[in-house]
């Protein structure tokens, strides 16, 4: 392009130039025009909520459904009312829920079957709580399939989803049966059930499963124990720390230091393998020995039908305990639907199939005295005797400890070899 | 090897031994990738007959096929791949003939945005994207299928490194402005080059571009899941979350779909790559 | 519109002899618009938000400390770990790709070979992510085939202090969407090497060391560096393959960013897009003063 000599080419090339810049002003401008109110804004009104909404949130009925109903149009079962407004609703979006977690498969299909006019959306079935609080803050004003109404996370969670305004308060019809530790006593979050650690072992793989945290150390697990998420962003993984320096009789913070070193001890020895664990990595035996949830481990045993068999020891020293909550979105597209989902559940239906998971509903021990618990149910699960319910101040210390200690103290990231 | 001007026999007798070194080093070497290849995928196959205890068999398969979430995830994300492969070949080659041929001062800029979809992480895009477009004036995320659609224009964003690299290498190996040349003097408007000129003699860049687009949108995962969409990528994610050897049979499937829509796209361009060029 | 004064231009141009650009200066501006409008919805407008979020703090204020943050041993050593990595795969890849690509067009083997390594490349490269990552631990890890052989010959390889989740390792498994990925796209580059060029060589004297030192490698150079940094982008943005063979454990860029926005526990999300930010900057680094002077130089070569 010899454009040196041409001066009409030169101011061509001028407004060219112009043109561009205009153009590439424009796309960003409007690009910025469209997220220019984005940012934080004032949380909506549940939108398209229907006329007959289910009144008051709190439900003070004290046995569940069929009592007396709550004002306005509601007829006899508020339950009924509520269905309606979330059939006209159409739609409910999970996320994080895997199926086979705590039996959330036998959780959808009872519910799917008891209100079969509501769309049950599932979300990212592999979601930490990390990712779903971002869902629910990435979809503050979207309408569409993508935003959750609906959160399960662990206990931590609830408080600083509070506090950043991005759930909405519910008491379900059995409020009462939970207990006071584990809720906001304003109805913004509320567990859901419990688990304890355990050991999750690939009888194939491993001829003598270990019972104790201290035998984890022994030379013949060498190269065969994992955890099941890594201690710098999952939560399991963190209490299963925590829980190896509980172990060695510590307490509290020093418990979380004691953990620090119980695995540079492991990784030392050679007996650590650092990567996540899960269901997957232990049936083949490239994990064979994997600390995580005792109703992770004995689902995957139930799923993987004797190939392989897969043991759940549970310690009887170092024994944690980890609580998850429920939650409504304060952005829900679908707030009836959600309030419906979480009545069933807390229904005993709905505690019911957590439990066939091995998962300990939240209302146990009230449905236990109420006699409403099935005993082949309560004998498959395991005891949490000794078992340590960390309080929501106590986790988030250990957490710090633990997130901050471990890249220095146990130092398991991958560097390059020494030439 | 040269042509001197020898007699049939010799030359033939000449020319046979390079030519036989060069065909059996070629073959070393292929081979030896090969193995490479197609070690990984053996060991995928001989796990995913490991469904049933202690005996070699296919029950993975029969579970994975049973599953009734499978072949629609599949099918969506086949549609949208060819929908992503149309709209990027439109888009790009226009872009790469004119930033070859009239807009070289663009070349930087365009190269930098044809390489961003590398470091923006996938997470992170697909947050922007929920932010920018899930409300009014432009809302375009309220539906699955209007979800659907955004989701395909991403992933013609994705595939802009490939295909414009792939497209600007074409163009290299083309004598650009001669052909256009050549075609404008014999009265040719853009339309015509473009489409008549220009795209024919980028088979093999096109192909290239097509194929690994294709490759892209098939198993993405990260994505199609913030969008709230059944496409492969979540439900194989979801698979190996959960089963032992089913993901394996899923690769293994997977893998020979794959193999056979890749042989489709080839034959419909025309199976150019026999071809061989220069030496 | 785009084609009114082409063909008065035409004959001008034949006239007078050199090629004068059409005087449509709109028409140009038409031919990227798509590309830049499709550009700028999808892939800068996320960047632009991308950019505002890194600047805000976990209470939401605005703030320059998740850039602060960057300096610190943690972010430094995962950038340089990225880096590693995508450097070394881009090479490695780059060299194999470029010998199988070679091979397959000129090496002497039958078409039908050709056409096997386009469509598996293709297909090779869709293995990338969970599928690939599950592979090679069924090939290399503890319990994997080759671990296995080699067992059977009497070495234990993880004893030697190999390991999968190692940057050995993980190179092994990134290089096996690398080289596909050189391989496709480097083929369009070798077919126009036209056989003219080599018989031209030949019939000088040159042997074939010479030709392709001197002829075909100059010619090829803008399209190998250009696809080298493609190769470069692809491992350095790689997340699923790296996050499905350790679940995050690896000092990886990408990972950290993961960690910052869907861990349940760091969760600083700010800081995530900040590092994010410094990706983006750092491969613009690398284009526009790396790449682009790279290009115009081997450029100068061939006219």
């Amino acid at each position: 392009m010899a454009l040196n000599t041409n001066p009409k080419g030169e101011k061509r090339m001028k407004a060219r130039k112009l043109l561009f810049n205009l153009l590439t002003l424009l796309v960003f401008a409007s690009l910025l025009a469209a997220c220019g109110g984005g940012a934080t804004e004032a949380p909506p009104a549940a939108t398209e909520a229907p006329a007959t909404e289910m009144p008051a949130t709190e439900a003070p009925t004290e046995a569940p459904a069929t009592e007396a109903p709550a004002a306005t149009e509601a007829p006899a079962d508020p339950m009924a009312a509520l269905y309606e407004a979330a059939k006209a609703e159409g739609m409910l979006t999970t996320i994080a829920l895997p199926h086979d977690w705590c039996n959330y498969e036998a959780v959808f299909a009872g519910f799917k079957a008891k209100y079969p006019d509501i769309e049950v959306n599932e979300l990212n079935p592999g979601a930490g709580s990390g990712d779903e609080i971002e869902a629910i803050k990435a979809n503050q004003n979207n309408p569409g399939p993508q935003a959750p109404d609906v959160i399960d996370v662990g206990l931590a969670f609830g408080p600083s989803a509070k506090e950043e305004g991005l759930i909405q308060p519910y008491k379900v019809a059995t409020w009462d049966d939970i207990p006071d530790s584990a809720k906001d006593p304003e109805g913004y979050w509320y567990g859901d059930y419990y688990g304890v650690l355990s050991f999750e072992v690939n009888t194939a793989a491993v001829e003598n499963p270990p019972t104790e945290y201290a035998d984890l150390l022994k030379p013949e697990y060498n190269g065969q124990v994992a955890l099941s998420g890594d201690p710098l962003a999952s939560n399991a993984a963190i209490l299963s720390v925590w829980a190896a320096g509980l172990s060695t009789g510590a307490t509290g913070e020093e418990a979380a230091q004691a953990g620090l070193e119980f695995f540079k001890q492991l990784n030392d020895a050679g007996n650590f393998v650092p990567i996540d664990g899960n269901s997957k990595t232990v049936g083949i035996g490239e994990t064979p020995v994997m600390i995580d949830w005792n109703y992770n481990s004995m689902l995957n045993n139930v799923n993987l039908a004797g190939n392989p068999e897969i043991a759940t020891n549970v310690p009887t020293k170092g024994s944690i305990a980890g609580v998850y909550v429920q939650a409504i979105s304060a952005y829900a597209p679908h707030p009836n639907a959600a309030k419906l989902w979480m009545e069933y559940l807390y229904s005993d239906e709905g505690q019911l199939a957590w439990a066939s998971g091995f998962c300990y509903p939240i209302r146990y021990n009230a449905m236990l005295a109420a006699g409403t618990v099935p005993e082949d149910l309560a004998a498959q699960l395991p005891s949490t005797e000794g078992a340590f319910f960390p309080t929501i101040d106590e986790i988030n210390a250990a957490k710090a400890i633990i997130t901050e200690g471990w890249p220095t103290v146990v130092g398991v990231t991958v560097e390059a070899p020494a030439p | 090897m040269t042509t001197t001007p020898a007699s049939a026999a010799s030359a033939t007798v000449t020319v046979q031994h390079p030519v036989t070194r060069k065909r059996l080093s070629s073959w070393l070497i292929f081979g030896v990738v090969s193995l490479y290849f197609l070690i990984p995928l053996g060991a995928t196959f001989y796990w995913s007959l490991r469904g049933t205890k202690d005996v070699l068999g296919f029950e993975a398969y029969r579970k994975l096929f049973a599953d009734t979430n499978f072949l629609p995830a599949f099918s969506q994300s086949i549609v949208n791949a060819i929908a992503a492969i149309f709209l990027s070949l439109l888009i790009v080659v226009p872009t790469a003939y004119w930033v070859t041929l009239r807009l070289p001062k663009l070349r930087s800029i365009v190269e930098f945005i044809a390489l961003l979809p590398f470091v923006i992480p996938a997470v992170v895009l697909v947050f922007g994207i929920i932010l920018l477009y899930s409300r009014p004036p432009l809302l375009w995320t309220a539906t699955y299928n209007s979800s659907r659609v955004v989701l395909i224009c991403i992933y013609v964003a994705l595939s802009f490194p490939y295909m414009f690299r792939s497209v600007d290498n074409g163009l290299r190996a083309i004598d650009v402005r001669a052909l256009t040349e050549a075609a404008q003097s014999l009265g040719a408007n853009w339309p015509t080059i473009l489409l008549q000129v220009i795209f024919p003699n980028l088979r093999t860049a096109l192909l290239s571009g097509a194929l690994l687009t294709f490759a892209i949108v098939i198993g993405e995962l990260t994505i199609a899941l913030y969008m709230a969409q059944h496409t492969l990528g979540p439900y194989m994610s979801d698979l190996t979350r959960s089963k032992v050897y089913e993901p394996s049979a899923m690769a293994i499937v997977a893998f020979a779909i794959t193999w056979a829509a890749m042989g489709l796209i080839q034959l419909v361009t025309g199976g150019q790559a026999q071809t061989t060029a220069g030496h | 519109m785009k084609t009114n004064s082409t063909n008065s231009q035409s004959a001008k141009s034949t006239a007078g002899g050199a090629l004068r650009p059409p005087r449509i200066p709109i028409g140009n501006w038409l031919g990227v618009l798509p590309f830049f409008v499709f550009s700028g919805l999808f892939l800068i407008g996320p960047v632009l938000i991308l950019a505002y979020r890194s600047l805000q703090g976990p209470e939401g204020g605005l703030t320059l400390d998740n850039y602060g943050q960057l300096a610190t041993n943690t972010v430094l050593s995962s950038y340089g770990m990225s880096i590693k990595i995508s450097l070394t795969t881009a090479i490695l890849g780059g060299l194999i790709g470029f010998l199988i690509a070679w091979v397959v067009s000129m090496g002497g083997l039958p078409p039908r070979v050709r056409l096997l390594t386009t469509t598996f490349s293709g297909v090779a490269a869709n293995f990338a992510g969970v599928p690939l990552a599950t592979a090679y631990i069924f090939t290399l890890g503890r319990v994997g085939l080759i671990t296995a052989l080699f067992k059977w010959l009497g070495v234990d390889l993880y004893r030697t202090g190999f390991s999968l989740y190692s940057f050995l390792g993980l190179t092994l498994v990134y290089l096996y969407f690398q080289i596909p990925l050189m391989a496709l796209t480097i083929l369009p580059a070798l077919d126009g090497l036209k056989r003219e060029w080599r018989e031209a060589a030949e019939n000088l004297g040159a042997s074939p060391f010479q030709y392709w030192w001197q002829v075909a490698l100059p010619v090829l150079t803008p399209s190998i560096l250009g696809t080298m940094i493609l190769l470069f982008g692809s491992a350095f943005g790689a997340h699923a393959t790296a996050y499905a063979l350790t679940g995050g454990l690896f000092d990886l860029a990408t990972l950290l960013i993961g960690r910052q926005i869907s861990g349940d526990v760091l969760h600083n999300p700010g800081l995530g897009y900040a590092v994010a930010m410094g990706m983006v900057l750092i491969m613009a680094f690398l284009i526009f003063f790396v790449y682009s002077p790279l290009q115009r130089r081997s450029e100068r070569w061939l006219k």
